[in-house]
């Protein structure tokens, strides 16, 4: 008896399809280009990674705090300065990109997407460990985009573990999807090494660790390191004074997430960064 | 023999009869609106009863475990592919069940050869307001039965699944004379608690026409408080958070539960 046709393929393997094959199966998204596709020699061309902006995330004593700047560029233009790339994926999990947006926001779309339907249809919250995965993988099935010189998307993942050990988590990746869990600070883009040096600098010489500081103290960071960057990276916009723009902070805590506004952020850069 | 029109009938008679028989020992399930959301309640021990489908539907089922899974995951499949291809905004209840769900379940039960979902439903989708909650209670043969009013009927703010039609229009009756649009949350969980009690004393006592007396539906349903867990899930108002939907802990009840 045929029940497929108001979409009731059902599969027996006893565990459910995560979304994106569910979704590939219906032909509703690109299948996963893994493999580089072959280049012919004449036209073979260096491989330059665009991720222009700049994204970090670091540990402090109320949680993860991940800020990002809100320049988006397109080669030397600047095309939007009022982009968000730090996204809420869940309740408890930010993803903050750096690359190209079209890729980086769908990618986006999908692992909030599949953390839902997982928990949907498995009657239980994705761990920690999946979640980690579910991106790593999203971004392996890209690959073969970021060979062909498009759609590169280097993210940081930041998520609060209210299960094994309760804590906050902080990973970044890598193009392919290699995972690292950072233990205290984690930077992307490519106004990031300036960025991971200020880190670097404040968590061992500072006045104290990163881990211990305030929410205040974790700002002014933030707000100073952001500036730092677009002082020497034409991708980044740091803080717009004059426009009044300033970028987006998220704090992740045992909480949820708290997405700090632009009345506080601009009162701490008056007071600890102008 | 079956391709014969009275056959045929009463093949499907005999199918009803044995569907109606499988879902009979079901746990009634009551939903009910009230000012921040819709709440379901239900009460057992054995087995998980509600469940989220999406952002602001949720779905309350008895049957066999395995039909019921199948039609979970079928409705979790096209709500979910719809709302990542469109948006959240265009995932509809009403669409679910009468253009997806309510077609297959009623083939399935009219090929004979075939089987049918021992399985009756119900959903919910919460509103911007109260009058605009979405209750549709699907049954195992497609039919939908949903909360909007009929010429013989004024809207209802709520709605209830149970095993037998007439434990479920008992507990219609009770909810009707009992239950208002804008109740508290309190009142919510009491109403629906005794609305609960009212449909499983009468899967009990299958002669029962009328409703049972006050003091005896308190009793009853101290006993079942005292054996029993309370399964409960709301779907918020709130528009605050794109996902509506939260299951309540049998402890988060037990201290609002009026003795």
């Amino acid at each position: 008896m045929d029940r497929s046709q108001a979409g009731f393929d059902q599969n027996f393997s006893g565990a459910a399809d995560d979304l994106p094959s569910l979704l590939r199966r219906k032909g509703l998204l690109g299948p996963a280009a893994v493999g580089p596709m072959s280049q012919n020699p004449t036209q073979q061309s260096v491989w330059q990674p665009t991720e222009a902006t700049t994204i970090l995330a670091f540990k402090f004593s109320g949680g993860v705090l991940v800020a990002g700047d809100r320049r988006a560029t397109a080669g030397n233009t600047v095309v939007y300065d009022r982009a968000d790339k730090v996204l809420e994926i869940d309740r408890h999990s930010i993803m903050a990109i750096a690359g190209v947006p079209a890729t980086a926001w769908e990618m986006a779309r999908v692992l909030e997407h599949s953390l839902q339907y997982f928990r949907r249809t498995q009657l239980q919250e994705m761990s920690v460990d999946g979640k980690v995965r579910a991106l790593s993988k999203l971004l392996r099935d890209n690959f073969g985009f970021v060979m062909q010189g498009v759609g590169v998307v280097v993210p940081i993942f930041a998520t609060y573990d209210g299960k094994s050990k309760p804590e906050a988590r902080l990973y970044f990746y890598d193009a392919m999807g290699a995972q690292f869990e950072a233990t205290d600070y984690a930077a992307t883009g490519s106004g990031s090494p300036a960025v991971r040096g200020i880190l670097y600098y404040e968590n061992t010489w500072g006045a104290k660790p990163l881990h211990k500081m305030n929410e205040q103290e974790a700002v002014s960071l933030a707000l100073r390191a952001l500036d730092t960057a677009a002082e020497s990276d034409t991708a980044t916009a740091g803080v717009d004074r004059s426009g009044t723009i300033y970028p987006v902070i998220k704090i992740v805590s045992r909480e949820g997430i708290n997405t700090l506004p632009e009345s506080k952020i601009a009162a701490v850069f008056k007071e600890m960064v102008a | 023999m079956i391709e014969e029109p009275y056959r045929w009938v009463e093949a499907i008679a005999n199918r009803r009869e044995y569907i109606e028989g499988q879902l009979a020992p079901g746990s009634p399930i009551s939903a009910v609106g009230y000012r921040e959301g819709i709440l379901f309640l239900t009460l057992g021990q054995t087995r998980q009863k509600l469940f989220e489908i999406y952002d602001r539907i949720a779905m309350g089922a008895i049957g066999h475990p395995g039909d019921i899974e199948r039609l979970r995951m079928a409705a979790i499949e096209l709500a979910s592919t719809e709302g990542f291809t469109r948006s959240a905004a265009d995932v509809s209840l009403r669409r679910l069940a009468h253009y997806s769900l309510s077609p297959v379940m009623k083939s399935a039960f009219e090929q004979i050869y075939g089987p049918p979902y021992l399985a009756r439903m119900l959903f919910a989708e919460v509103g911007a307001r109260p009058e605009d909650d979405l209750f549709l209670r699907v049954e195992y043969d497609g039919e939908i039965a949903s909360n909007g009013a009929t010429y013989a009927r004024a809207r209802q703010d709520f709605a209830v699944l149970s095993g037998t039609y007439q434990s479920v229009e008992l507990m219609e009756a009770f909810l009707k004379s009992e239950h208002k649009p804008d109740a508290s949350f309190e009142t919510a969980v009491n109403s629906a608690l005794d609305a609960w009690s009212v449909g499983h004393m009468v899967l009990q006592e299958s002669e029962a026409k009328e409703l049972p007396p006050r003091d005896a539906i308190a009793q009853h349903r101290r006993e079942q408080l005292a054996i029993a867990a309370i399964e409960a899930a709301v779907l918020e108002r709130d528009g605050s958070r794109p996902i509506r939907y939260r299951s309540l802990a049998d402890k988060e009840l037990r201290s609002i539960v009026s003795q």
